[in-house]
């Protein structure tokens, strides 16, 4: 509570009696080809809960779950100022080690992305990566994270076919197995169920809500109701700034800005 | 009553529209379907004419055209061996050169390369592959070859070469021993004589007498100058069709560029990568113009690489115009053979293809 008393917006460290800060973030500012695309954010994400991050389109909230695991860097002329701290380290730091903050920050993009392999490689191709493991260890591994990602009883007699034949709520958790194989510590879910249909999404919020005893998690949704059914903490982001960002019961229910409150209601957006 | 009437009409002009529209899909059907028998209609048709051109060849020497290196218009004598054996070979230096190659340009520019400079080193390689063929023989004959001659050619056959052999008997025969082999003789086991004799049919490759700058080794390079342009523009092609996700995801498990495009872009991309490949490969094994200025057109068997040769399309085109009876007969001969390797090597080129999907699980 000291450090928020300069400068930072004390609504956004409000959520952080919560749980402990896995991410600090403080005036992050984001240039996009000379665009200002975020403006000066503050947040503090807590451990082991899930945050939402809600918004019209163009708001920034995907773009500010881009920098977490600093995914945008693969593109020239992209720009991230401030400081974002994951227990204690600057990620943003040059000398910050990439494989180390991937190993960390796991993501799950939009559409489902299984690599053109098999089942089995699919999740053990990011292990591989990172650590030489036996072959035993690595059945292990790889069936432990398709477990979790509750997929195995549908996947264990075709761990050998190709993944591009497993229906698109079957290849997004697969998604999700391959980035907890890695044992990350955050999981970024980049509007994880957009192109999913209504039980394949219900599904993955399930998901959501197990997997949060393991790891911090911060989705990022179009859909307020999933917002409202599976985080406990939402940010409301407008136009590159943190509008507002509290307890999700507080957000849908009495929000204090304006803006959130005309956006909930679906009065724009 | 006049309402009734006007949907009558309007009834019986939407049936002729349909039935005009039907007409006209059913001959625009028949028109696509000509036009695809005709490739098959030409394909046919020349294997054909030259499966017909070359049938005095092949009567007159069976089986023994495929397997003997003997041409001897004077009395009459032809065989395949040697041309066959010359476009094989420079072939597969070519893609043995221009693979890796165009896969490094073709990365570089879709993956690695900044923005600005990706579109104009694209147009620039489009170019080269529109440079006639010609061009690159003069600039083989004029340029290449004697650079090749007076510095590539010594230093392979200095580094690489067998130096003068030396007849060793041995068991019931003579063989050709290095001179550290014959040193070491009373030493050698069986091994050492097997790991000795492939050293030397390897060094036997980079040999030669001929102090001239054509040879297989020039025509290979020469070609692989010309399928590089082919080779790599569509593997850059394909390499942009990579979705932008696959390899986000990938980056965010932690690969890295490398990684990326070995394990994500090369997969996904794979039959198309391979079909270019064969598209460069089909257009080497074809290749006359600049092959036949730098091969130097010798009718006969060498092992060595730096040795002049002749290839198929060559040797058509070196003789055709003074050719007669049997001998024309036989380059016809020749030409049916091209066909057959080039299906040959489309063949497998399929089966490849097969054998990874199943590998993949698909």
């Amino acid at each position: 509570m000291i450090e928020s008393a300069a400068g930072v917006n004390p609504q956004s460290t409000a959520a952080a009696a919560l749980a402990p800060c896995k991410l600090q973030v403080r005036d992050l500012h984001f240039y996009y080809n000379g665009f200002h695309a975020l403006k000066g954010i503050d947040m503090d994400i807590p451990e082991k809960k899930v945050t939402a991050i809600i918004g019209p389109s163009g708001c920034g909230k995907s773009t500010l779950l881009r920098i977490f695991n600093r995914i945008y860097a693969i593109y020239p002329k992209l720009e991230a100022k401030g400081a974002i701290t994951l227990d204690g380290e600057n990620i943003l730091d040059p000398g910050y080690s990439m494989n180390r903050l991937r190993s960390k920050v796991g993501m799950v993009f939009q559409k489902p992305v299984p690599f053109p392999m098999t089942i089995f490689e699919n999740v053990a191709y990011g292990i591989r990566h990172h650590e030489k493991l036996s072959r035993t260890d690595m059945d292990i591994r790889v069936e432990q994270a398709l477990r979790s990602a509750a997929l195995w009883d549908e996947v264990k007699d075709k761990l050998k076919q190709n993944a591009l034949g497993l229906s698109g709520g079957q290849q997004q958790r697969l998604c999700i197995a391959r980035a907890i194989a890695l044992r990350p510590e955050v999981l970024l879910l980049d509007e994880p169920t957009s192109a999913l249909d209504p039980i394949a999404t219900g599904r993955i919020e399930q998901l959501v809500e197990e997997l949060k005893n393991e790891y911090t998690i911060v989705i990022v949704t179009h859909n307020m109701q999933q917002a409202a059914r599976c985080s406990d903490l939402t940010a409301f982001m407008y136009l590159g700034e943190l509008i507002e960002f509290d307890q999700t019961e507080k957000i849908f229910t009495k929000p204090s800005k304006k803006q959130t409150e005309d956006y909930i209601t679906g009065r724009f957006g | 009553m006049q309402a009734d009437q006007g949907a009558n009409a309007l009834a019986i002009a939407q049936e002729q529209r349909a039935l005009k529209d039907a007409n006209h899909d059913l001959l625009f059907s028949w028109l696509l379907k000509a036009c695809a028998l005709l490739v098959l209609a030409c394909l046919l048709g020349a294997a054909g004419a030259t499966l017909w051109g070359g049938r005095h060849a092949f009567g007159a020497f069976g089986w023994h055209f495929l397997g003997s290196d003997a041409w001897d218009p004077g009395n009459d004598i032809y065989g395949a061996l040697v041309p066959v054996y010359g476009t094989i070979a420079t072939s597969l230096i070519a893609l043995l050169i221009a693979v890796p190659v165009s896969f490094g340009i073709a990365l570089y520019l879709s993956e690695v390369a900044p923005p600005w400079l990706r579109t104009p080193v694209a147009s620039a390689i489009e170019l080269l592959a529109g440079i006639p063929s010609i061009i690159y023989g003069m600039w083989g004959l004029f340029v290449f070859a004697p650079f090749f001659a007076d510095h590539i050619k010594p230093w392979l056959t200095d580094h690489l070469g067998n130096p003068p052999p030396v007849q060793v008997p041995w068991g019931d025969g003579v063989i050709p021993f290095t001179p550290w082999a014959v040193e070491h003789v009373s030493v050698i086991g069986p091994v050492a004589h097997l790991l000795h004799k492939l050293t030397w049919a390897f060094g036997q490759l980079f040999t030669s007498d001929s102090p001239f700058g054509a040879s297989i080794l020039t025509a290979g390079i020469v070609l692989a100058v010309m399928i590089i342009p082919f080779i790599s523009s569509v593997m850059r092609e394909v390499f942009q069709t990579v979705p932008t996700r696959l390899k986000e995801s990938a980056y965010a498990l932690g690969s890295s560029t490398w990684e990326v495009s070995w394990d994500i872009v090369l997969p996904y991309t794979r039959s198309a990568v391979v079909g270019g490949v064969f598209l460069g490969l089909g257009r080497a094994l074809g290749e006359t113009m600049a092959v036949t200025f730098v091969l130097g057109n010798a009718m006969s068997l060498s092992p060595s690489l730096l040795d002049p040769g002749a290839s198929i399309a060559s040797t058509i085109a070196n003789q055709f115009s003074e050719a007669a009876g049997l001998q024309k007969s036989s380059l016809m001969a020749l030409a049916f053979l091209l066909f057959v390797v080039t299906f040959f090597v489309l063949l497998i080129a399929r089966l490849m293809l097969r054998r990874l999907a199943l590998k993949e699980g698909r």
